[in-house]
């Protein structure tokens, strides 16, 4: 089953801000360091703005041609797949003219179903399989899940969905530490919610561990319907309950909370996540697919986290798996 | 079936700085700074390291010893050190190759070198041969001398403790034109003295590497392969007190390989390694490469990838 499992890297740590990851060579250097430490494939992700140049797909065409030709780019540093897109419609976008889009809205939702389009069309132009995204706002801007919220974003991504799978793609929902989404009960119900056949589960190791969850256990419980995953170290979790401060992006996460956490994503084998047991799950239960590494919100240099995450990959993780 | 076994193995010349909570510091500074600099680079496909002699100390404190140090590395997939670059204050009152009065002390230094790095599996013991080039000018056939007769007793001695002693010539080097190289190979003794190709410290010196390897290529002991910008046009190999990261003209000499408009044929020294059938490590270099908002790390993951996708093409 193992031989089915494919590995690639998330390119989110290299987009800083304005001025990281902008530049065709900063863009070079990075993937041919994604390649040098074995990783052949990538997970995009949704930009917005003229200095993200492979985070939109007119950018891509002004910077590349075509999505043809950025294929070919990307062959020539040494990737060859591009396996996913990262897209999260509550981040505001210049092009789609909002300033961030709620799935629990059905008044938005014919907006993000067309922003959703926009990306997943360029990824199966560049031969991707899974546009990723987040399914629900931050709990602090959406308070708790009642029944009928809940069915309207379960409405909202079977049309993304159906989008998707009209271009030969699926939709998976990528839980993270701050969603208005918190339990396993509420994935239960929104997974009954969903269409099985085009909208699946992202399993993110670290997200699911900050919000306090047993990854090893979460995944026993909904292996039916992860279709994709996201590894990276936990390196605390939220007792606090702080995902319910305001701007908890900022207050939670980058400024660590009333602990100061300096960091709360590690590379893979230094905080909580027990991945030697995930992936003995992953195999018993024939897990076939991505799993894509990340070194989100790693201290610089970024190369640093990708190569030790390639060393626990290649040390730890490879051996378990044949 | 089974691949056969590489001619090429790759090794790291270590020059890291890592960033910490209390400034930049050496990652020989902690067990899990060297942990971390160790998967790094062997996740990346680099199976030894080059270092400075001056870390022999704090990996005997890390470690307890030197065979423990060995075998904390062998475990992160990191065979050994390779090869010690010695480093010499070059000062005319006691260490001055081309100053025969200075000769002693600096076999002697070695000497305690050798008996203090047994344990790592090093292989090679790299010199700068001359003092920096102000202090040796005018470079005369006698000095060029002194300093061959230093060499070949030194060379001798560490052969003896199964390390061979390799020159590496940088740009400021008082040995450093072809010329002057010319000589010192002729004058020094071929089975005790060896050269260290470094790329890019030979095309900022106006030499060839290509054509210098073939020249020595029996007498190669080993490479340190980086990339260079620049050819030094003014002069900069004599400016004081330090051309290497003071010269005006250039703030940064060295660059990985692969970079964009670097002058280093790599590929023909491949090629030129393939047809004299060289076998054994190749050492990679990026000294001062966090000059100017670059990183260590991404340094050597990019020659990593140059390695991967362009020179195993030509000769593994």
């Amino acid at each position: 089953m193992t031989q089915q499992i494919k590995w690639g890297y998330a390119v989110n740590q290299w987009k800083a801000g304005f001025t990281s990851f902008a530049r065709l060579e900063e863009i070079a250097r990075a993937l041919k360091v994604t390649a040098a430490c074995g990783f052949s494939a990538v997970e995009l992700c949704a930009g917005s703005g003229r200095w993200d140049p492979i985070g939109r797909p007119e950018n891509i065409d002004i910077n590349f041609g075509s999505p043809e030709h950025f294929r070919l780019k990307l062959r020539d540093w040494g990737i060859t797949r591009v396996a996913s897109t990262f897209f999260d419609p509550t981040l505001m976008s210049f092009e789609e003219l909002h300033f961030g889009l709620s799935s629990t809205q059905p008044a938005e939702h014919a907006r993000i179903v067309a922003q959703a389009k926009i990306h997943a069309t360029m990824l199966a132009q560049l031969g991707g399989e899974f546009l990723v995204v987040r399914p629900f706002p931050s709990f602090w801007k959406e308070g708790a899940l009642n029944a009928e919220r809940m069915a309207a974003a379960a409405d909202c991504w079977n049309q993304v969905g159906a989008m998707t799978a009209a271009l030969g793609l699926k939709t998976v929902l990528h839980i993270d530490a701050l969603s208005a989404l918190r339990t396993a009960a509420e994935i239960e119900q929104l997974l009954a919610l969903c269409d099985k056949d085009t909208v699946g589960l992202a399993f993110d190791t670290a997200e699911l561990t900050i919000a306090g969850h047993d990854v090893v256990a979460l995944y026993r419980r909904f292996h039916q319907r992860v279709l994709h995953f996201h590894f990276k170290d936990a390196l605390a979790t939220d007792t606090l309950g702080e995902y319910r401060l305001p701007n908890a992006e900022r207050a939670l996460i980058a400024a660590g909370g009333e602990r100061e956490i300096p960091r709360w994503f590690g590379e893979m084998g230094t905080g909580m996540v027990d991945f030697p047991a995930l992936l003995a799950a992953m195999r018993e239960l024939g897990y076939a697919g991505w799993i894509i590494i990340e070194s989100d919100k790693g201290p610089e240099p970024i190369a640093t986290g990708m190569m030790l995450n390639s060393w626990y990959k290649q040390n730890v993780l490879d051996p378990l798996a044949r | 079936m089974t691949a056969p076994a590489p001619k090429l193995r790759w090794a790291y010349m270590d020059h890291w700085r890592i960033d910490t909570p209390q400034g930049q510091l050496s990652q020989y500074t902690s067990v899990k700074r060297f942990d971390v600099f160790l998967k790094q680079i062997s996740a990346i496909g680099y199976e030894a390291i080059e270092t400075f002699d001056f870390h022999l100390g704090p990996l005997r404190e890390l470690f307890g010893s030197l065979e423990n140090a060995r075998a904390f590395m062998q475990e992160r997939g990191i065979d050994k050190v390779l090869s010690l670059f010695h480093a010499v204050m070059y000062d005319e009152r006691q260490s001055a190759p081309h100053l025969r009065h200075t000769h002693d002390h600096i076999f002697n230094y070695a000497q305690h070198i050798m008996r203090s790095s047994q344990g790592l599996g090093v292989e090679n013991f790299i010199v700068m041969p001359a003092g920096l080039y102000y202090d040796v000018e005018p470079v005369t056939d006698d000095k060029i001398k002194a300093c061959a007769e230093l060499w070949s007793r030194v060379g001798k001695m560490t052969l003896e403790y199964g390390v061979k002693t390799c020159c590496h010539h940088e740009f400021f080097c008082g040995i450093r034109s072809a010329e002057e190289l010319r000589k010192f190979y002729e004058y020094s003794d071929p089975r005790y003295v060896f050269f260290y190709c470094d790329t890019a410290q030979h095309v900022i010196a106006g030499v060839d590497p290509v054509d210098l390897y073939l020249k020595l290529q029996d007498r190669c002991g080993g490479f340190h392969m980086k990339d260079t910008l620049d050819v030094d046009l003014t002069g900069d190999y004599r400016r004081k007190p330090d051309a290497e990261v003071m010269a005006p003209t250039t703030p940064r000499w060295f660059h990985e390989m692969g970079v964009e408009g670097g002058l280093v044929d790599f590929p023909a020294l491949l090629k030129a390694m393939k047809e004299c059938g060289y076998e054994g490590w190749v050492g990679v270099e990026h000294d001062k490469a966090d000059i100017g908002g670059g990183n260590y790390p991404e340094s050597t993951a990019l020659s990593a990838w140059y390695i991967q996708h362009v020179l195993k093409k030509i000769y593994a």
